[in-house]
């Protein structure tokens, strides 16, 4: 038996290393990173493997990520010597590239004469050197119209308006309209820069300050609010799934959307056209979008060897035959210059429309405290969508965030005196806990003959936990001392305690504190009453169980992903079913679940209770298996009521394995980050619905103030350890009961 | 008394069926996208087979996908770290439950303790480790990962459930002449199986489900796994929601079967009171 079993961990272990030795470093593969859509990713994949074709010996492998994971992955793998070769996305990433030296200037692979065959767009430079090529131009917003109900798109925002009344009829009567003039995503603030520029203003001064708290931002946060409440036009909530599954649907004759999405309309069956976006007549400017550049940035880590491939690559794909084949496909707009007079291109009716629009966009700006630009501006303008602050109160906000936000993106801390005092102190406290461990190490080598047994059964689990953990941990410690941030991305150094000093100055931190317990009780409290009760009733063995007993598994075992979307989407004010079943059956009024704090952290607690009661469930249920029914016979003889049974018996044999669970649900929960992320879309309505853990992912890693976030997150170890000590020493959940 | 029980079943039936419902209403609405036509993640209509409804996604999924692939790979993976799971957390969780040794609270805490920083901090030094270790695009980095991810929750589940176990079963044992070894795989692991099967399960969902180590360390689509197959039908606001929808649920399946197949041994009416009573 013994034999057998240290037999086929042996054999496993050589599996492991066999697959572990099986991959060699490829000179001549070309990884791309990219955030293309799958029409596009389509294209790509087919002019890659032209070019192998041509090109036998090289290997490309291009790897979609989203923009976010991938901008964050690309930096994490960059700064550590690796990543792929090639990274393709917006414009905007540049900014920080640049200036954590982790992509190579352009300009030392590329010649003149190339370069200037290009849209000037299309070079995005900073400091005067080029860092990225782009191959399209846009991502800009037009107005995508349904040609069923909108024959003329308007011209004018007073146009927009007529039609858009014409165009909201409440169909069955209930005095909600079915049908809507005019819809878009209301949570970026992307969306609304149009209206911005429509009425003159724009997020940058001359010196590429923010300049968000002018009379431009706050009529034109007012003319979106007339839109809702005057007019009428749009609805009261709207996220991009809302608003793409109304016009999707027909129930929207116009929309705010990106060149990303019009394909996707023909394909659902709408009879689509897309024009500019309205003049204001107010001032007489259109609304201009922002146009991004997208395009190919290369590795700062690249090889000698591989940068000619990857020019290679590079020049095929930049190819004028290359870039209008593209565009034709993907109707996105492309950068080589002498496209732009290609009767192709411009017979094609949305292309040339993308042109105008083009023509008429602003680029996207390419300094990185527009990161922090954004994050000021989303708040604001989700709170004015959402009625709970005037445009004034909006613009002055945003300003004030804005200028906030780029101080911390921009902090540069140094302390070689406290760092020098933290440093020795760190020594010291290893060597104190060294020294208060001897006796223990002195036992352990004395006692390791005669506890054998009980080490080695011990022995390879822990040495899996310390390869794995040990390193890393230590490593956020340090970094929780040192000014890691995006001016010291390098070469950082130790400062001492400053950074946790900011995080308990933090006044929001005290606040979400609260909520981060409040939303770790309530779930583990209904976690665990509800799988207890489910497992007892399983327990009973009635017929038919085991079919509930599976069918009861089942949001455990469905990827958290789309069924928290689809939570989110249960949710929405008008077409979420819960609100509907609210309304039709138990006569109650809908209930704005996702726009105000206090009802969108319910909705985030309710779809993370049903996420989580299965786990328990099972567990329970694994534990009600260790009781032996002997006992509950001699209660039942004893004349002991169910509630005495329960008490008296089930509980304290189930205690034992329930503790281990709820000790680490609460550290689970403490720190999901998913749940939070997903259905309250990373903390709306206004950053009102975070937890700590979902915080510190926004506050800190948003604006790569590293440093920050390990105390941060330091921090919130210390919690979970003072609880966890705590709470083990009162349900002394590490003794043996026997 | 009769009429009393028929109540009380009736009542333990009622609750069943309602949280039946509200556990799958959700999954169903999932269903819904993957044979809705046109992408389209909500809807404004409760129906739940949508107008033109449609299996082209499964069909797309199967065909023209490398979704074998993933599922293969994935479930490579998932079965290496649910043996190792199980092998390691049987055999820690029961000398922690039965022995007294230097390091015992340490190592219980220790186990404790690594679940509790985010784990998303630990994401670029775990990266710069693999790196140094040449593990990068290889499944036994993400093995070692997940097993490390799995351990501290199925050594714990496992020392609770031996703690429920009598002592006096191995102490007849060893009279009756097995050595320390043979009186724990003989007798005690097989009576611990419903919470072996917990601790199969576990490690099965931690490996078949993750995605953010995954997506760093693989970087070899022909080495993907399902979640991050997944992720590529995902992308910036134009997701092909109809086919995630269908995959979301494929990829469930297994999960479901190990459950069917392991609950067996869930509720496998140990007779623990024999010896107890």
């Amino acid at each position: 038996m013994k034999k057998k079993f240290i037999l086929s961990v042996s054999l496993l272990l050589s599996l492991l290393a066999f697959i572990g030795c099986g991959r060699k470093v490829d000179e001549n593969e070309i990884v791309i990173w990219h955030n293309m859509r799958p029409e596009e990713t389509r294209i790509l994949q087919e002019q890659i493997n032209e070019y192998t074709k041509s090109n036998p010996g090289t290997k490309v492998i291009q790897l979609f990520k989203e923009t976010e994971e991938m901008r964050s992955g690309y930096i994490i793998a960059a700064i550590g010597g690796q990543g792929p070769e090639l990274i393709y996305g917006p414009s905007d990433q540049i900014g920080p590239f640049v200036e954590m030296n982790i992509v190579k200037p352009l300009d030392e692979v590329f010649d003149e004469q190339f370069l200037s065959s290009f849209n000037p767009d299309a070079l995005i430079k900073v400091d005067g050197r080029l860092w990225q090529l782009a191959d399209k131009l846009g991502n800009h917003l037009m107005l995508v119209y349904n040609k069923d109900l909108v024959p003329v798109p308007p011209k004018t925002e007073l146009e927009l308006i007529e039609i858009g009344k014409e165009l909201t009829i409440d169909k069955t009567g209930n005095g909600r309209p079915d049908q809507y003039g005019l819809v878009w995503n209301y949570t970026e603030p992307y969306f609304f820069i149009p209206f911005l520029t429509g009425f003159g203003g724009w997020v940058l001064d001359s010196l590429n300050q923010p300049s968000l708290n002018t009379p431009e931002m706050v009529r034109a946060l007012k003319f979106i609010g007339e839109l809702r409440d005057k007019h009428k036009i749009i609805p009261n909530e709207a996220d991009y799934n809302v608003a793409d599954a109304l016009f999707k649907e027909g129930r929207a004759g116009m929309m705010i959307n990106g060149d990303w999405s019009w394909s996707g309309y023909g394909n659902a069956g709408i009879n689509y056209g897309i024009s500019i976006l309205p003049l204001i007549t107010e001032t007489g400017q259109y609304c201009k979008p922002m146009i991004a550049p997208k395009g190919f940035s290369i590795n700062k880590n690249i090889s000698e060897d591989k940068l000619k491939n990857v020019k290679g690559l590079l020049e095929y794909l930049f190819s004028p035959e290359k870039q209008l084949e593209t565009a034709l496909q993907a109707k996105t707009f492309p950068t080589r210059l002498e496209l732009y007079n290609n009767p192709e291109l411009l017979s094609d009716p949305i292309l040339n429309n993308s042109k105008q629009q083009i023509e008429n966009g602003i680029p996207l700006p390419i300094i990185t405290e527009m990161r922090a630009i954004w994050d000021a501006m989303r708040p604001s303008y989700q709170a004015v969508l959402g009625g709970s602050i005037t445009a004034e109160k909006a613009a002055e906000q945003m300003q004030k965030n804005a200028e906030i936000k780029i101080v911390e993106l921009r902090e540069s801390i140094e302390n070689p005196l406290w760092g020098l005092i933290v440093q020795i102190l760190m020594i010291v406290v290893v060597i104190v806990t060294l020294f208060f461990l001897r006796k223990s190490f002195v036992g352990f080598f004395r006692n390791l003959a005669k506890d054998s047994f009980a080490y080695i059964l011990v022995l390879p689990a822990v040495i899996i936990m310390v390869a794995v953990i040990f390193y890393p941990f230590v490593y956020n410690i340090v970094l929780s001392f040192s000014n890691m941030s995006l001016a010291h991305i390098h070469d950082w150094s130790i400062i001492g305690f400053i950074q946790y000093a900011k995080v308990f100055s933090e006044p929001q931190f005290y606040e979400i504190f609260v909520k981060t317990i409040i939303w770790t009780v309530v779930n583990l409290f209904f976690h665990v009453t509800i799988g207890v009760t489910l497992a007892l009733l399983l327990n009973k063995n009635l017929p038919g169980t085991p079919i509930f007993r599976t069918l009861l598994i089942l949001p455990w075992a469905v990827p958290q992903y789309i069924v928290a979307l689809t939570w989110r989407g249960m949710f929405n004010y008008e077409y979420g079913s819960i609100n509907l079943i609210l309304a039709r059956y138990l006569s109650m009024s809908p209930i704005e679940w996702l726009k105000s704090p206090i009802e969108a952290f319910s909705a985030v607690i309710i779809t993370n209770i049903w996420l989580g009661f299965p786990f328990m469930m099972i567990i329970a249920l694994g534990a009600l298996q260790s009781i032996p029914a002997e006992l509950y016979e001699a209660a039942d003889i004893d004349g002991a009521k169910w509630y005495h049974k329960l008490k008296n018996i089930t509980i304290p044999l189930i205690k034992p394995v329930m503790i281990p669970a709820i000790t680490l649900g609460v550290i689970w929960t403490f720190n999901n980050l998913n749940i939070v992320w997903l259905v309250s879309n990373a903390g709306e309505p206004s950053d009102k619905t975070h937890i700590l853990v979902s915080y510190v992912y926004k506050a800190a890693f948003n604006l790569y103030r590293y440093g920050y976030a390990a105390a941060f997150s330091v921090v919130l170890f210390l919690i979970l350890l003072a609880f966890g000590l705590t709470f083990l020493r009162k349900t002394k959940a590490t003794e043996s009961v026997y | 008394m009769n009429k009393k029980n028929l109540i009380i079943n009736i009542l333990t039936y009622a609750f069943l069926i309602l949280f039946t419902l509200v556990a799958l209403y959700p999954i169903i609405n999932v269903f819904t996208i993957s044979i809705r036509p046109g992408d389209k993640l909500l809807s404004t209509s409760l129906a739940i087979i949508p107008d033109n409804a449609t299996f082209q996604n499964y069909i797309e999924l199967f065909t023209n996908r490398p979704f074998l692939l993933w599922v293969g790979n994935s479930a490579f993976v998932s079965f290496v770290v649910t043996f190792t799971g199980v092998a390691l957390a049987s055999t820690a969780g029961y000398a922690l439950s039965r022995f007294k040794f230097i390091g015992k609270h340490a190592t219980m805490l220790g186990l404790l303790t690594t679940q509790m920083f985010p784990a998303t901090m630990l994401l670029l030094p775990m990266y710069i480790m693999l790196i140094k270790l040449e593990l990068l695009n290889s499944y036994l980095g993400i093995i070692i990962v997940y097993s490390a991810t799995a351990l501290p929750f199925c050594i714990w589940q496992m020392k609770g459930y031996y703690d429920t176990i009598p002592f006096s079963l191995e102490e007849s044992a060893r009279i009756d002449g097995c050595n320390k070894w043979q009186a724990f795989y003989m007798i005690i692991f097989p009576l611990a199986a419903p919470a072996l099967v917990i601790t199969a399960l576990f490690s099965f969902m931690t490996a078949w489900s993750e995605y953010i180590v995954a997506a760093q360390v693989l970087q070899d689509t022909r080495l993907f796994t399902l979640p991050l197959g997944l992720k590529s039908f995902e992308s910036n606001m134009s997701t092909e929601w109809g086919l995630y929808a269908a995959a979301s649920l494929v990829v469930s399946i297994p999960v479901v079967l190990l459950f069917v197949i392991l609950s067996k041994w869930l509720v496998s009416g140990l007779t623990l009171g024999s010896v107890k009573g």
